[in-house]
């Protein structure tokens, strides 16, 4: 479930107070005070002392400022107010906040009885452990991390200890650096946030563009809102959907759309993608695209499949194009629970401005003074298909496409298989390449339950995904097919694929 | 006899800073517990900021945990 814990907390009651200076224009004079609200000198305190707190805060700040770690919060600010935006990764280790956990892989502990059988150095191919003060002592220039004297110990005194962020890749992409800090390795990051999630100290983070965007809707630009299919429930059970929709208009955004409806589109263009590459070879087999975590481990981690991955663009995108062409000034700004869509929105250029997660946009209604549970609700209905909506959670984009294949090309037979978290994705493609498992059609999602397991949900998804079903069980079509404005839009030709960089 | 009024505070601030997690401990308690509670929703305490808050017999207590909260009703009980 999502804990917000302390160091989740601290992260929004950041965003927050950003957000709130930045509505009333008294950011360039307050920041400062950010670091005396959020930390205050009586505590609770979790670092040594309230000036490495305070540290830790200076980097949470310009992270979410978009500006480097190095520069004054002041300077950060400022930048910020001006729209500008630096170039970085996504999603980046908090250099004061990580506490360089321990790297000795394994640890004798006080269970230890210093046992007449000493199966632990009987074990040890190395001949690395001794007693030493009564107790087994792992000498680490010999140990090996082999494992075996843990295994060995009756007593279970030897544990075997893994940085929280390291575990939680399943990419190997976060290391220990010669200081001990954590060190994200770019060619193999996905930008998936796992690591943000995980790591106990709040250490890893995402930029964030709450500032530019306050200033984007204060300068009275036509900015438009893109939902994720994800977003029912995420801002409290009781809120509906039609508050949302309200509450960001009062906000200031032109207009708000779906993704789920970009969706509805991707779904006709895959399933006549994947009926295409079936009856040029009906031994090949194709991978969903929606997700850029996952679309990105193939590029980087499988190259030799990474033509296997459908060039149909993601909802978001698809969304985005639809708005920039009937508004070419419009600011577009999807929102959703994704770090990976940060990526996805830099690399394909000029069609999404600014992406959000739901965490942002929340603690930028308060900074507004808005209450979400107090906005007056107005009918509202979803403009997609039941199953455009069902993208928001696992196997949602397989059951799309299949059931608008089954109109569209009767003649197809599809044999999906759906992966949840990367390291599934990755041992099921390897086990399609090599034809251990029949399959034609793969769904790739980077989090476990889907969309609605983001790294950046505010909700339970065992919750959010029933409420998912039932608001999709609600819209007016069943099949992506029968939505008739995107049946429509996609008469008018053009094009809904990656265009290869 | 009389039941413990328990109102959880489900604004934007509060559910920002955690006040589904209380929600979701309360459901989590034995039946005998539950029927002693009448739980009702809040749409603002007029602490935002300090969330998540919760008002409990006409008190309103701020920055609750579910470990806390779970302590001053068994307490309370």
């Amino acid at each position: 479930m999502s804990q917000v814990t302390e160091v989740v907390k601290i992260r929004r009651k950041v965003f927050a107070e950003l957000a709130r200076m930045a509505f009333a224009g008294t950011l360039e004079k307050d920041i400062a005070t950010i670091l005396n609200t959020v930390v205050t000198e009586e505590g609770p305190r979790y670092r040594c002392c309230v000036h490495k707190e305070r540290a830790v805060l200076h980097n949470r700040i310009n992270l979410a400022l978009s500006q480097p770690m190095t520069v004054s919060i002041a300077e950060a600010a400022s930048a910020a107010l001006q729209g500008k935006r630096v170039t970085m990764p996504v999603v980046n280790v908090l250099p004061e906040a990580c506490d360089q956990c321990p790297i000795d892989k394994f640890l004798v502990t006080d269970a230890c009885r210093n046992c007449i059988a000493h199966n632990c150095m009987a074990a040890c191919p190395k001949k690395a452990i001794h007693v030493v003060l009564n107790r087994a002592y792992i000498d680490k220039n010999k140990c090996v991390e082999c494992g075996l004297c843990k295994k060995s110990c009756e007593y279970g005194a030897i544990i075997e200890i893994s940085r929280p962020c390291e575990r939680a890749c399943d990419l190997g992409a976060i290391k220990a650096g010669a200081d001990r800090r954590a060190v994200i390795d770019y060619e193999k990051c996905v930008q998936c946030g796992a690591c943000k999630t995980t790591c106990p100290f709040g250490a890893v983070g995402d930029k964030s563009f709450i500032v530019q965007l306050i200033q984007t809707l204060k300068a009275g630009k036509r900015v438009y809102a893109i939902l994720a299919p994800a977003f029912i429930g995420q801002f409290g059970f009781k809120v509906k959907p039609g508050q949302v929709v309200e509450a960001l208009k009062k906000m200031g955004f032109h207009d708000v759309y779906e993704a789920s409806f970009g969706a509805d589109l991707v779904t006709m263009t895959e399933a006549k993608e994947l009926a295409e590459t079936l009856a040029e070879n009906p031994k090949s087999f194709l991978t969903t695209s929606c997700c850029p975590a996952f679309a990105g481990m193939v590029q980087k981690h499988m190259p030799e499949i990474a033509n296997r991955v459908s060039t149909t663009v993601s909802p978001m995108v698809a969304t985005g194009k639809i708005i920039r062409d009937k508004d070419p000034e419009a600011v577009t700004v999807f929102i959703g629970p994704c770090v990976a869509k940060k990526a996805e929105a830099e690399e394909t250029k000029g069609i999404i401005d600014y992406v959000f997660t739901f965490e942002e946009l929340a603690a930028m209604m308060v900074g507004a003074g808005i209450n979400l549970a107090e906005v007056e609700n107005t009918d509202y209905h979803s403009t997609a298909s039941r199953d455009g909506n069902g993208f928001a959670c696992a196997g949602g984009v397989t059951c799309s496409v299949i059931d608008t294949a089954a109109i569209i090309s009767p003649e197809v037979k599809i044999i999906a298989q759906c992966g949840e978290g990367l390291a599934e994705c990755q041992k099921i493609l390897k086990q399609i390449q090599s034809g251990q498992i029949s399959a034609n059609f793969f769904e790739g999602m980077a989090c476990v339950g889907g969309c609605v397991g983001g790294p950046s949900v505010m909700a339970d998804r065992r919750v959010t995904g029933k409420l998912v079903a039932h608001f999709a069980a609600e819209s007016f079509a069943e099949e992506s097919v029968q939505n008739k404005p995107v049946s429509e839009l996609l008469a008018k030709g053009g094009h809904w694929h990656r265009i290869p960089s | 006899m009389q039941k413990l009024v328990l109102e959880i505070c489900v604004g934007t601030s509060c559910h920002l800073l955690g006040s589904q997690d209380l929600i979701q401990m309360v459901e989590r308690f034995p039946a005998e517990v539950k029927n002693k509670i009448e739980l009702q929703g809040a749409t603002c305490l007029g602490a935002c900021g300090k969330g998540p808050n919760v008002r409990i017999n006409g008190t309103i207590l701020n920055n609750m945990t579910p470990e806390q909260l779970q302590q001053i009703i068994c307490d309370t009980i």
